[in-house]
């Protein structure tokens, strides 16, 4: 290339003195599919840290007094009379980390949230750090929330599928109007329904706590099968409601694509019909979903909190609400955090498996 | 060309029903079609051409439906089948392995998300199981066949041109050497010099394969460069079946003759 063009005599100087920089810019031009990866593992970071600054400095702004509420709430549960003084109350603010200016404060947090991944004590559970509360709740929340939204969007794109498919059928309408009367019923009012019918009425269920409480809780037989049914009415609640607007949506996506040529044709090669169900018109339709169902996971990580007040469930939505009603600091930039984490690493691990989903995805050149 | 026929069409009549009473789409229509020939069927837009090929390949949909006639098909080695009556999985079992469909290249009939190969291994191994272990030989040279390279195998149809993706089609279509293919328009919409080329494809798979065609088109020009005898349509009917030459030199119908002169020639222009 260059021995054919007429360089200017500066452009040659250029490229000498930059001669590593285009080894790699050959190397990335090569491998575009890595270049895109690069490029966008370098948005993930950028995107996490301007989320989880905003985050800080947001309830930073909350009004109230952290400290206070804290030594209000150590009088009254061990009858502490002494007023706090002020050697007291620095000793608290450095332990919590509110001492110095909001810059100062952000830098410690940063410091030892990135390198230490510590948020500092919570004030729910003092002096339990705020990471081992929010660690405890968690696997309740991705246990119940995480299964039940999976199992919501599996179902939801089966019989949304099937009920596309087959439009005009009775079956077919019955599911659509069923839908659509369903999918904005809250999560709660069903939950209650369930409660009063398998838990009241019927006795068959428990409809408080995520296990029974006289079962030590360990990998046993026992304990599995407690937290099963703990979970079934809160579950059911769920799924029951959250397949529904994914139904609605799946068939909406799959109308459209039976207009296509490629159905017809499909159709004339006289291939098996739940063939062209899955491979020619699914296929075609389904990529909404998936990115949907991404950004669906970030309400899972915030907790379904009323679903998990209203089964006294010890999830992340719980823990969210004591923490805001004490003003826990910690705690509520914690969970805030789970969230963040959690959306941002599922639109990323979506925006590379993309491509492979469907040929027509590129991000590259 | 033999006189055995594969196809005998006879008192063909489909409507589409409408909120203001039933429009006759196709009427009284005989026709057979023989071994081996290319039938071409002409005809304006509206003539009814589309809605025959539709109905005999039994992709017709609602609000259109077939209401008289039968059409009597001719396998090989099979006892013969009344298309119009064939139902279910003896239908799809007929599809593609004795009546396969060359649609319009501009059109989108290859699946978007998968890869050109696996839109041949589909409908060959849903037929013919049999084949798997050649399956790979058979699609090369089937893309040979039609002047294609083997890597348009491993490709998706987004990254073909218009003419490549009808060369594609047309290879799928005679990929399990059916006895009768119909293809709708299989040079509209393309240009004129990759029709010709489609056109030579297509008289060299008669050639090659003994597949027996019947070409819907608009264009006399197709239907002179190919076709062995020539069906017209007018409004549903057919008013004129015979020789390509004596369809061209000696039309019997008023219809026939303003379509050959509403070919545009160089040198004369529109008023």
């Amino acid at each position: 290339m260059t021995a054919e063009a007429p360089p200017v005599v500066a452009v040659d100087k250029e490229e000498q003195v930059s001669a590593p920089r285009p080894r790699v810019r050959a190397w990335l031009s090569r491998h575009p599919l890595a270049a895109y990866a690069i490029r966008r593992l370098g948005l993930y970071v950028v995107e996490l840290w301007g989320a989880l600054t905003i985050a800080f400095f947001f309830f930073r702004l909350m009004p109230g007094d952290p400290i206070n509420t804290l030594i209000q709430s150590l009088q009254q549960n061990y009858i502490y009379n002494q007023q706090a003084s002020a050697e007291i109350i620095a000793r608290y603010q450095h332990e919590f980390g509110l001492e110095g200016n909001l810059l100062s404060q952000y830098l410690r947090y940063m410091d030892r949230l990135v390198l230490h991944g510590d948020l500092g004590p919570s004030l729910i559970n003092y002096p339990t750090p705020a990471q081992d509360v929010i660690l405890r709740a968690l696997p309740w929340t991705i246990g119940l929330l995480g299964i039940s939204a999976v199992l919501s969007w599996v179902i939801g794109i089966v019989v949304g599928a099937i009920a596309g498919w087959r439009r005009g059928k009775a079956g077919s309408a019955i599911i659509t109007n069923l839908s659509i009367a369903l999918a904005h019923v809250p999560f709660f009012f069903v939950a209650l329904i369930l409660v009063y019918v398998f838990a009241y009425t019927l006795g068959w269920l428990p409809a408080r706590s995520a296990y029974d409480s006289s079962i030590s809780p360990g990998l046993s037989a026992d304990f599995i099968g407690s937290v099963l049914k703990y979970g079934l009415l809160p579950g059911l609640s769920i799924v029951g409601i959250g397949a529904m607007g994914w139904i609605l949506s799946t068939r909406m996506l799959m109308v459209p694509v039976l207009g296509e040529d490629y159905l017809v044709y499909a159709e004339a090669k006289g291939l098996k019909p739940w063939r062209i169900l899955t491979r020619y018109a699914l296929r075609n339709c389904y990529l909404p979903q998936v990115t949907a169902f991404g950004i669906s996971l970030g309400f899972i990580f915030n907790g379904n909190v009323l679903v998990e007040q209203l089964f006294n469930y010890p999830g992340l939505g719980t823990t969210l609400v004591t923490a805001i009603q004490q003003l826990d600091f910690n705690t509520i930039l914690g969970v805030t955090n789970v969230a963040i984490f959690s959306v941002l690493t599922a639109v990323l691990l979506l925006d590379l498996l993309l491509p492979l989903l469907d040929p027509r995805v590129k991000y590259w050149k | 060309m033999s006189e055995e026929t594969v196809l005998e069409v006879s008192g063909l009549e489909v409507v589409y029903s409408t909120s203001k009473g039933d429009v006759k789409a196709v009427e009284e229509l005989d026709l057979s079609v023989r071994r081996g020939e290319i039938l071409g069927i002409a005809g304006e837009s509206g003539s009814g051409k589309s809605t025959l090929a539709v109905a005999l390949l039994r992709l017709l949909k609602p609000p259109g439906k077939v209401t008289a006639g039968s059409a009597i098909f001719h396998r090989k080695g099979g006892s013969p089948v009344d298309l119009l009556k064939v139902r279910g999985e003896e239908l799809r079992v007929l599809r593609w392995s004795a009546l396969s469909y060359l649609p319009q290249g501009s059109m989108n009939s290859l699946n978007p998300v998968m890869r050109v190969e696996d839109q041949f291994k589909d409908v060959i191994l849903e037929h013919a199981p049999e084949r798997k272990e050649t399956l790979a030989d058979l699609i090369a040279r089937l893309l040979d066949q039609v002047g294609l390279e083997p890597r348009v195998a491993r490709m998706y149809p987004h990254e073909l041109s218009g003419g490549m993706k009808q060369r594609v089609l047309m290879a799928i279509c005679v990929a399990l050497e059916p006895d009768l293919v119909i293809a709708d328009e299989p040079t509209t919409a393309l240009d004129v010099t990759i029709q010709r080329v489609i056109l030579q494809s297509l008289a060299d798979l008669r050639h090659d394969f003994g597949v027996t065609l019947m070409v819907i088109s608009h264009d006399m020009g197709v239907h002179a460069q190919l076709a062995d005898r020539v069906a017209v349509m007018y409004e549903g009917r057919l008013v004129e079946v015979g020789d390509v030459h004596q369809i061209f030199k000696d039309p019997q119908h008023d219809y026939t003759r303003q379509l050959i002169d509403s070919i545009p020639r160089l040198g004369r222009r529109a008023s």
